[in-house]
């Protein structure tokens, strides 16, 4: 990884403070904030929950409300012309996805760093992340 | 070196299976020995106190035992000896009552006696909001007050429609049964009154399952104790307690999912299919049903067909309804004997004349099948209230309050006037139902009592029941699944779900006996942290309810005019 500014950045976001201090850290290294890309990621809905059964909740209404979501958190006037992208799905996977499609140079992201039983059972999105990303990570510690 | 890490991925998932798999092979030979130590097979003594034993070999010649020689016989066997005996002596102490009374049935197990003073607690502590909030909740219901710009995902109506498939089951049709076979008609009332009082319990669990429900930016709802166990208890200055009721209550549904929300609904299902296919009898193969049920279920849970969940959902409000209306024809023929019925009921419910001896007997086996069929102070059902849009966390919990009215008073009441109507329970009159008695086959008992009346009605009522049972699993499956998920992340759901389709097979290998415990147990036990937490918090719901009253009094709560908005 060169240390030269970077074209696209991939920024996972999950509305903590941590995955806020991540975008910043991206913006350092972009020139205009258009080459940020911030992604949220959905888990996928079960074919028997309430929602689904009486059709009152689907994929593209659950990722318009999450993109208002995140246009609230992000509305201050620094991170005005950030890309931000919904997805449904396992986040690791849609992460390390996203990134190569859009042919990313680096991830940024926080580790949230889980303990016991969920560590062994989870890891986490982070190492995921790392494991299957086409492009550097870079993981922010808490 | 994208696939690689991919397929280290699904090397996780393998490794896993591999390991439940050694664990079900290393069963196998660990059951060689329990098969040698016969299982005892819980038959209740006969009225004149015969030992339990003499009267089960009489219908061994009649309905054959399943071979315990074979693999399911030690996969029963199993089941029984590892799993059911330890929870039983737990859950079940009795604090020594047992030795107060004549009969050996006569006990007050702990989780009865706490699920029955709770409801009471809480039916006084809410100022009896189950009564004099019964037609507000009819309206509620209705959406005369649905105001669209509220949070939540499913209307008051869809959010009843949608836990009412996961409580009404085999537990109104066996369950029933089986409290007649053991307690006699005098069983029935207690059912009643369980059912009565637990309105105001499910009233408590879903305003606070709404009260601390989570929203997530999307829009999703999650909520249910293992959230107000959490929270609520946190807020009050007792989150270690809290963190401990959550987990064990996420913990004891998962359990309850596998047990009452799975295997119950197989076996009982399975009993009425029995009467009329021979190949699911215990020594053909009834594993077969399981199979089939278990590849139906799973085209829904894993394969994610939306459409055939749904309408099995949907459609439980109709088979209801069906399922009353043939009720009432039954009671409609033997009319005359309708005063008598009661009668027998309301004598039995004070003297106790079946198998469980005494009043005490009666009203632990009432309240106890009441408890498991309606669910009331359990929890589960505020799972699926959460979901509920509206702003008002006590409307919804209004709303639920007649869950146990429709499904105990009324639906339950219908099967039970039936059985005690026609007869089938008594020994005398129909001396051949009484091995279904005696094995806890409660499903094929009601099938007898409804084809004594309309010849061939048991093949409606196979329908009915497999239709119960199959939408009992799916709403059921969404509980254990949201608590698993709680517990180990979304990641693994499919775990959860493979697990919960073993179980449906294991339901058709398993004898009723050993299922029923094992659900008993855990849907019971589920009201231990619920009923605690609820407790705890329940000056906060009294205050909420006193506010929405003083608003609903006041005319503050306006009826609006249907029209169902969308998701906020």
């Amino acid at each position: 990884m060169s240390w030269l500014p970077k074209r696209c950045v991939v920024v996972p976001f999950d509305f903590s403070d941590e995955s806020i201090r991540a975008i910043d850290t991206a913006l350092q290294m972009i020139e205009t904030p258009a080459q940020v890309h911030v992604i949220h990621v959905l888990p996928e809905l079960q074919a028997n929950e309430p929602g689904v059964v009486w059709h009152t909740i689907d994929d593209e209404g659950r990722k318009r409300h999450a993109k208002n979501a995140v246009d609230v958190r992000l509305s201050d006037a620094k991170y005005q012309g950030i890309d931000v992208v919904v997805d449904v799905g396992d986040a690791g996977h849609e992460i390390a996805d996203f990134a190569e499609n859009i042919g990313a140079e680096l991830i940024v992201m926080p580790s949230h760093g889980r303990r016991g039983l969920k560590r062994l059972l989870l890891g986490s999105v982070a190492d995921r992340v790392v494991r299957l990303s086409h492009c550097p990570v870079l993981v922010l510690r808490g | 070196m994208r696939r690689m890490t991919r397929q280290v991925d699904a090397l996780q998932v393998v490794v896993l299976l591999a390991a439940v798999t050694a664990l079900l092979a290393f069963i196998a030979p660990a059951t060689a020995f329990a098969q040698e130590t016969d299982l005892p097979v819980e038959v209740a003594p006969t009225e004149s106190g015969a030992p339990a034993d003499t009267v089960a070999e009489e219908p061994a010649e009649t309905v054959t035992e399943p071979d315990r020689d074979n693999w399911m016989g030690r996969v029963d066997a199993f089941f029984g000896k590892y799993l059911v005996a330890p929870l039983g002596t737990v859950l079940m102490y009795d604090f020594g009552t047992g030795r107060l009374f004549k009969s050996e049935h006569e006990k007050i197990p702990f989780v009865v006696a706490w699920l029955f003073v709770g409801a009471l607690f809480f039916t006084i502590r809410m100022g009896f909001v189950n009564v004099r909030a019964f037609w507000h909740a009819i309206r509620l219901t209705k959406g005369d007050y649905d105001l669209p710009g509220d949070h939540g995902e499913v209307s008051h109506f869809q959010a009843l429609a949608s836990a009412l498939s996961a409580t009404v089951g085999l537990g109104n049709i066996a369950g029933v049964a089986i409290a007649v076979g053991i307690g006699g008609p005098g069983a029935v009332f207690w059912m009643i009154i369980a059912g009565l009082v637990g309105m105001t319990s499910k009233f408590t669990e879903c305003t606070l399952g709404q009260m601390y429900r989570k929203i997530d930016p999307d829009g999703r709802v999650s909520g249910g104790p293992m959230h107000y166990l959490y929270d609520g208890l946190a807020e009050r200055g007792l989150a270690p307690l809290g963190k401990v009721l959550a987990v064990l209550f996420t913990i004891l549904c998962i359990g309850a999912s596998f047990g009452g929300g799975c295997a119950f609904q197989v076996v009982q299902s399975l009993g009425v299919l029995r009467n009329k296919i021979p190949l699911l009898e215990p020594n053909a193969q009834p594993w077969i049903y399981g199979v089939i049920m278990a590849v139906m279920v799973g085209i829904v849970i894993i394969g994610g067909i939306r459409r055939i969940g749904a309408t099995a959902e949907k459609i439980v409000p109709a088979m209801c309804g069906v399922y009353v209306l043939a009720a009432l024809y039954i009671i409609g023929v033997h009319w005359r004997d309708v005063p008598w019925a009661f009668g027998t009921i309301l004598d039995g419910a004070f003297t106790g004349e079946g198998a469980a001896g005494g009043m005490v007997g009666v009203l632990v086996t009432g309240i106890q099948r009441a408890a498991f069929s309606n669910e009331a102070g359990v929890g589960s059902a505020a799972i699926a209230h959460s979901a509920a849009r509206t702003d008002e966390p006590v409307s919804e919990g209004i709303v639920a309050l007649l869950e146990p009215f429709i499904d105990t008073v009324i639906i339950c009441t219908m099967t039970g006037l039936v059985i005690v109507i026609t007869g089938v329970y008594d020994a005398e009159r129909y001396p051949e139902f009484a091995v279904f008695v005696q094995r806890n086959q409660g499903a094929q008992l009601t099938g007898m009592a409804f084809d004594t009346v309309i010849d061939g009605f048991s093949w409606i009522l196979m329908v009915a029941v497999v239709l119960f049972a199959y939408s009992t699993m799916i709403s059921w499956s969404y509980y254990g699944e949201r608590c698993w998920s709680l517990l180990l992340g979304e990641r693994w759901s499919i775990v959860y779900k493979i697990l919960f389709l073993l179980f449906i097979v294991l339901g058709s290998i398993v004898t009723a006996t050993n299922i029923l415990d094992f659900s008993d147990l855990m849907i019971l036990a589920m009201a231990v942290p619920n009923i605690l937490g609820m407790y705890i918090l329940s000056a906060k719901v009294r205050r909420a309810l006193d506010v929405y009253w003083h608003k609903y009094k006041s005319g503050e709560v306006v009826v609006v005019k249907k029209d169902g908005g969308p998701v906020a």
